[in-house]
């Protein structure tokens, strides 16, 4: 059928069918704005106005929008300088976007944008809760919405015609004060709009590292390098590409938990007309691969099939199909006849190791990794004895026993899991995918696939967040079997119900722990057993629960002798179940051990009546001590001894305390109580709070590696090349603004581009907390050796002997007696004049330790004590992570990181039926948290100077992962006195431990 | 998969589309429950033409029309607070700015907070075309005339299959002079509720309580001329409201708690 829409103001006439909805119309129209999230519209990526209105264009067919207008955020604005054709720029929302760090993955910042519009459209003076609800139809995974909130109400303040001074558009050094000795940074009455929680603060609090003194750019809040496309919403991620012939993909997915396939007849669906190809585990190799993307070689068993004859979860694969149209495609699924022998299941990991249990991996040629046995359906197991952990236990005055237990719960990124794959002219197989591990992928497909690594090169666009799940070398082998098959281009895109019932997932995990404790508070002795659910396929089994007791574990040590001489104990069997495979996921692990580690201490604390963080402190991992773990166990690899060089956790306590008021609030039960009565009633509603100290890891040591390289152009500007993967996290920005500081030159002199594993050096990826502190000392290594050269050259045109004393700032190399050249005079210099050569250097960095970073969280909650009910009302994380390269962006991974994590607290979990079958398929029963619901976040950084790297980072990506649920349960055990030890804190469970506690 | 669009100006045109036996066609309200369709292939007819997109006050009753969008719901002077919040509650503003009063009643199950309110209500709907329903003592009898006949929330929800194939609802009715309450329990503040009460009372004393949270829809509990007993009964109605999100006993409990709240509001 032809219809007329009318999109940014013109009409055009379209050809489509009834089926189609506006997003498919729209995005074949080149709107790539317009993303896909899911199919109910709960994402929001879909947003268009309709009339002026948000709209999910997902959930309405074209046909329904004729008649109306529709805007999408292509017609909002553009980058003011188009060479000689100048525009009138960015829209002011798209500015305040950009300048707030509101943009991270940036899939939904066009919806974002849209929604904000449409409000300021009809309300130019919104509260602060009049933004959070006009966009709490765009769901977010990056942000926690902080920022975004922040930006709507910078954009409506420019919108009124309000001026800004440049020092306050982007915060800079002209704003850092002195306190009590420290420098600060805390701008709270720099952008104050409304007074709400989130409007009055740009920039986290920031206690400043001495050493960072000297920088110019490291240390800035710049805007991120990717922004100004992401505000725009221009194609840059996966499925934005378009190619000639291209097939859609689909995959028929097993209906069974545990089944063999007897029979598979795809005749029908090959006949289907539209049909490229199907293929069933008769038609490709049999190869055995992990599709955890880890460095080689990989530290789990081979027992993945691209298709097998047996069925190991509900969701998992039984036939690929390519068609001319997603719907033919789906159609032709359908038409595949599948005899199952339906064979007993495994849906308990309790169940997994008892005799008789159901075996899952029975294939000959599955491939054992360290202790894995499969006819136990142990994917792996972890002994690890530190000290001498029973004579700990025989020292303590106390031993505190319990078990814990934690869900598998899904990353969600907003951006689904999506690979375009094809043949380019040189027979060689492109693979655009939405990775975090683009050299993993290239190098753990080339055997699947029966190609050699040189004929596949891996793209990797901008990524719509990731968080472990898109660790996983997952849907690239679909795409690319169908293009073998074919000869043509294919699409592979998840739905959101694939995402749930056939990616990957945080392990669950039912952990035991035993602790030994003095009257004083000294732990002796402590003892990890945490049971493993891997799923049908074991990767990584060992190494996600690996840290578990590697990351949690170490952090309480004990005391006085115990501290010189900790004794430690962490078992861990990890099997195999017919539930969906976990996987990677932020955290990895840890977030699991300290649930049950911290919910313990708290335990501990209020049994021996002793203040909850004092005695914590007192047991913790201080500065100049060895890592526990360190010469126990690396992921697998030989562990080396590391001493922790920095650790500010006492002054993370102290500033999150103060931030929450601690002293005020904790053990007052004025405060506790202090509600309002509804009907004059006495209100069950009481306040409590809570604190969880963490710790994570930078980078794995000896392995992770990165490479950079830069290459000066003649105008002075520098492409810098790097394989690290920024996946929304801002790394590219950090990463050029370390090569930027080495430089002299501004950031946006600094052309990034990342990654192709054709053009790009080798980097293991987005993974493990190691891009800043990893990639980015490859960055510098790569970036001083190319300062050389520039100095050398500027020696030479300088006719100064000493090249070392030259030094670069401000675009130019300057003598110490102040004579200068630009870098574009040393470019064209080297280029063209004299001596030609291409200044160009390549770095690569691995590292032989792996900072942690520690950080102190703390939550407050309301629970209503007559419904068990529990809103959290605060959460405040202050976090030691090294040197903060950039304040914006990394307050945006812990603001993102925080509310991830209050998901996992609170509402967020998987689970299936007695068949094994995934009750949660969408945003409607997963409940991920939205602008309009989110509690107060404060990000307090608490710098330190790691010594290992050149700008003493350590991590920050992954720990805002680890303490919040503790806390949250804390707080709640704070408010109303009881111990929820399973998570997510739900309304029931508390209710029932209310109830169990009334009974005595 | 839909095989034909249409977009009829008349609602006798659009009755004729709907009575047809063969293809299968469904009305299209916003379209947001279009998903959750799972028939092979079927029609649709768009009812944004009709002129069933207007909010009017007669007397102490408000009549929307069918299309009305949840949002422009939302932004009328002439809800109640409650009824705002429930509303609120059903769905995000995008999905609100497309979602229509009768789809959403239409589509509604057991969790939906826009449904329990107007089930409170003791909204009235007006249907027209559709085959009367096999039970003779739920609705007039005149289902075919023009104006259509009232049915109430209550029925609908119950016999949706029977009612509903080749009818539209074109009006929904609530009362204006009745006091409303909405409480739930949730996860978190804008998740699906756990379980949720919402009680309505007349000036006559009339209350009607209203559970949610639970099954394919919103249970009326008690439906009377005082308040009275309105804890207990909801205690009964949900004494067997468990499924995995929550047991029987924490539900029971809680509708008790939040209709007490109600009635204290």
């Amino acid at each position: 059928m032809k219809i007329t829409l009318a999109i940014n103001g013109i009409e055009q006439s379209v050809e489509v069918a009834a089926r189609d909805n506006l997003l498919t119309v729209l995005r074949s129209l080149g709107y790539h704005s317009v993303k896909f999230g899911d199919e109910h519209g709960l994402t929001g990526a879909d947003t268009v106005l309709l009339d002026g209105r948000p709209v999910n264009a997902g959930v309405m067919l074209a046909a329904q929008a004729e008649g109306h207008k529709i805007a999408t955020a292509e017609a909002l604005g553009m980058h003011p300088d188009q060479g000689w054709k100048k525009t009138e720029g960015l829209h002011p929302l798209q500015k305040a976007f950009i300048e707030t760090g509101a943009i991270q993955c940036g899939y939904c910042t066009p919806a974002q944008i849209l929604a904000a519009k449409a409000l300021l459209n009809k309300n130019p003076h919104p509260s602060e809760a009049e933004v959070r609800a006009a966009i709490s139809g765009v769901l977010c995974r990056c942000t926690g919405y902080v920022k975004p909130v922040q930006a709507v109400l910078r954009g409506a303040a420019e919108m009124r015609g309000e001026t800004m001074d440049d020092g306050q558009r982007m915060m800079g050094e002209g704003q850092r004060t002195t306190d009590d000795g420290r420098q600060m940074t805390d701008d709270s009455d720099l952008w104050s709009v409304d007074g709400g929680q989130t409007a009055t603060r740009v920039l986290p609090k920031l206690v400043v590292a001495p050493e960072t003194s000297p920088y110019h750019t490291v240390g800035q809040p710049e805007p991120k390098v990717d922004a100004v496309k992401l505000a725009q919403g221009k194609p840059a991620f996966a499925a934005d590409l378009e190619m000639r012939g291209m097939l859609y993909a689909k995959v028929l997915h097993s209906p069974h938990a545990h089944a063999r396939i007897k029979r598979i007849d795809a005749r029908a669906a090959r006949a289907l007309p539209g049909v490229a190809a199907v293929l069933t585990y008769k038609d490709i190799p049999r190869v055995p691969y992990s599709t955890a993307g880890q460095s080689h070689p990989i530290p789990g068993p081979l027992d993945c099939f691209s298709l097998d004859d047996k069925v190991r979860f509900v969701g998992d694969r039984v036939a690929f199909v390519a068609a001319e149209t997603p719907e033919i495609a789906e159609k032709a699924l359908g038409l595949i006849e599948v005899e199952y022998e339906v064979l007993p299941a495994v849906l308990d990991m309790r169940e997994a190791m008892k005799p008789g249990a159901p075996v899952i991996h029975d294939e000959p040629d599955y491939v054992n990794f360290a202790d894995s046995d499969p006819s136990r359906n142990l994917a792996a197991e972890i002994r690890i004895d530190i000290g001498d952990v029973e004579k700990g236990f025989a020292e303590a005055d106390h031993i505190f026993e319990a078990e814990y237990e934690v869900p598998k719960v899904q990353q969600a990124h907003i951006e689904p899991h999506v690979v375009v794959t094809y043949w380019d002219e040189d027979d060689r197989l492109v693979i655009r995918t939405s990775t975090q591990v683009p050299f993993h992928v290239r190098r753990m497909m080339a055997p699947v696939l029966g190609l050699p690594v040189k004929r596949i090169r891996v793209i990797k666009p901008r990524i719509g967040g990731g968080f472990g799940g898109k660790q996983e070398v997952l849907i690239e082998d679909v795409a690319a079997h169908l293009t073998i098959a074919t000869g043509r281009p294919v699409i592979y895109e998840y739905t959101r119900e694939e995402e749930f019932i056939a990616a990957r997932s945080r392990h669950p995990m039912r952990i035991r722990m035993k602790t030994g404790v003095k009257v004083d508070g000294t732990i002796t002795a402590n003892e990890m057993y945490a049971l493993s659910d891997t799923g049908a396929n074991g990767a990584h089994a060992l190494t996600v629960t690996g840290n578990t007791g590697h990351k949690a574990m170490a952090l309480y040590v004990g005391d006085g002798q115990y501290r010189q001489s900790p004794n430690i104990r962490f078992y861990a069997d990890i099997v195999y179940t017919n539930h969906p495979p976990s996987g990677a996921y932020r955290g990895y692990g840890v977030p699991q051990g300290f649930w049950a580690v911290e919910r313990h201490m708290e335990k501990i604390a209020r049994a021996l009546n002793l203040d909850p963080i004092e005695f914590r402190l007192k047991n913790a991992l201080r500065a100049g001590e060895l890592h526990p773990f360190s010469t126990a166990w690396s992921e697998g690899r030989e562990p080396r001894p590391e001493t922790i060089e920095t650790n500010a956790l006492e002054e993370c306590v102290r500033q999150g305390k103060a931030a929450m008021g601690w002293d005020q609030k904790f053990g007052n039960e004025a405060w506790r109580a202090a509600q309002t009565a509804v009907g004059g009633r006495q209100s069950a509603v009481r306040k409590g709070i809570g604190v969880a100290l963490v710790m994570q890891g930078t980078a794995i040591p000896y392995l992770d590696m990165g490479g950079a390289s830069i290459k000066m152009n003649d105008d002075g500007s520098f492409n810098l090349l790097i394989g690290a993967t920024d996946l929304g996290t801002g790394s590219d920005t950090v990463l050029a603004q370390m090569a930027a500081e080495v430089l002299g030159v501004p950031v946006e002199d600094i052309i990034v581009y990342s990654s192709d594993t054709d053009f790009t050096p080798f980097d293991v990826g987005a993974y493990a907390s190691s891009t800043t502190y990893v990639s980015g000392a490859a960055v510098v290594r790569a970036a001083e050796l190319v300062a050389e050269r520039i100095k050398k050259r500027a020696a030479k045109m300088l006719d100064q002997s000493d090249y070392q004393t030259i030094r670069l700032s401000g675009r130019r190399a300057i003598a110490p007696d102040g004579r200068a050249v630009t870098l574009q005079e040393i470019a064209l210099h080297s280029l063209h004049m004299e001596d030609q050569e291409q200044i160009m250097a390549v770095g690569s960095y691995y590292s032989p330790v792996a900072p942690p970073p520690f950080a102190a969280q703390f939550a407050e909650v309301t629970v209503d004590a007559e419904t068990g009910q529990v809103t959290v009302d605060k959460l405040v994380m202050a976090v030691d992570s090294g040197v903060i390269v950039n304040p914006i962006t990394a307050s945006g991974q812990i603001e993102g990181g925080m509310t991830q994590a209050l998901g996992y607290a609170v509402c967020e979990e998987m689970t299936f039926d007695e068949q094994g079958r995934a009750r949660e398929r969408d945003f409607h029963r997963y409940h991920i948290f939205r602008a309009d619901e989110m509690p107060e976040l404060e990000t307090i950084f608490v710098e330190t100077f790691e010594p290992s790297h050149p700008f003493g980072v350590k991590a920050v990506a992954e720990i805002p992962m680890d303490g919040v649920a503790p806390a949250v349960a804390n707080a709640v055990r704070d408010a109303v006195g009881v111990d929820i030890d399973d998570n997510p804190v739900t309304p029931e469970k508390i209710w029932r431990a209310l109830r169990q506690l009334e009974r005595g | 998969m839909i095989t034909a669009y249409h977009r009829p100006e008349s609602l006798e045109e659009a009755l004729r589309l709907l009575a047809r036996p063969v293809p299968e066609t469904i009305p299209l309200g916003g379209g947001t429950s279009l998903a959750r369709v799972k028939s092979d292939d079927f029609e649709v007819v768009d009812l944004q033409a009709l002129g069933l997109g207007q909010i009017t006050v007669r007397g102490n009753f408000l009549e929307m029309g069918a299309m009305v969008r949840l949002q422009t719901l939302v932004e009328s002077e002439a809800i109640s607070d409650a009824l705002r919040r429930a509303i609120r509650h059903e769905a995000p503003l995008n999905l609100r700015n497309m979602a229509t009063v009768a789809g959403t009643l239409v589509a509604a199950d057991g969790r939906s907070p826009f449904a329990a309110v107007m089930l409170a209500l003791d909204a009235q709907l007006t249907l027209v075309g559709g085959q009367p329903p096999a039970l003779s003592d739920v609705a007039e009898p005149a289902l075919n005339s023009a104006e259509g006949s009232a049915v109430s929330l209550g029925e609908l929800l119950l016999l949706r299959e029977d009612l509903l194939p080749g009818a539209l609802i074109t009006h929904i009715t609530i009362p204006l002079n009745v006091s409303l309450a909405y409480e739930y329990i949730a996860r978190t503040p804008a998740d699906l509720p756990i379980v949720c009460a919402a009680v309505a009372g007349w000036p006559s004393g009339r209350t009607r309580v209203v559970l949610g949270g639970y099954g394919a829809s919103p249970l009326l509990a008690m439906d009377g001329p005082t308040p009275d007993g309105a804890q207990i009964a909801a205690r009964d109605a949900y004494s067997e409201a468990g499924d995995e999100i929550a047991s029987a006993g924490y539900r029971s409990e809680m509708a008790a708690v939040l209709v007490r709240r109600c009635l204290e509001r």
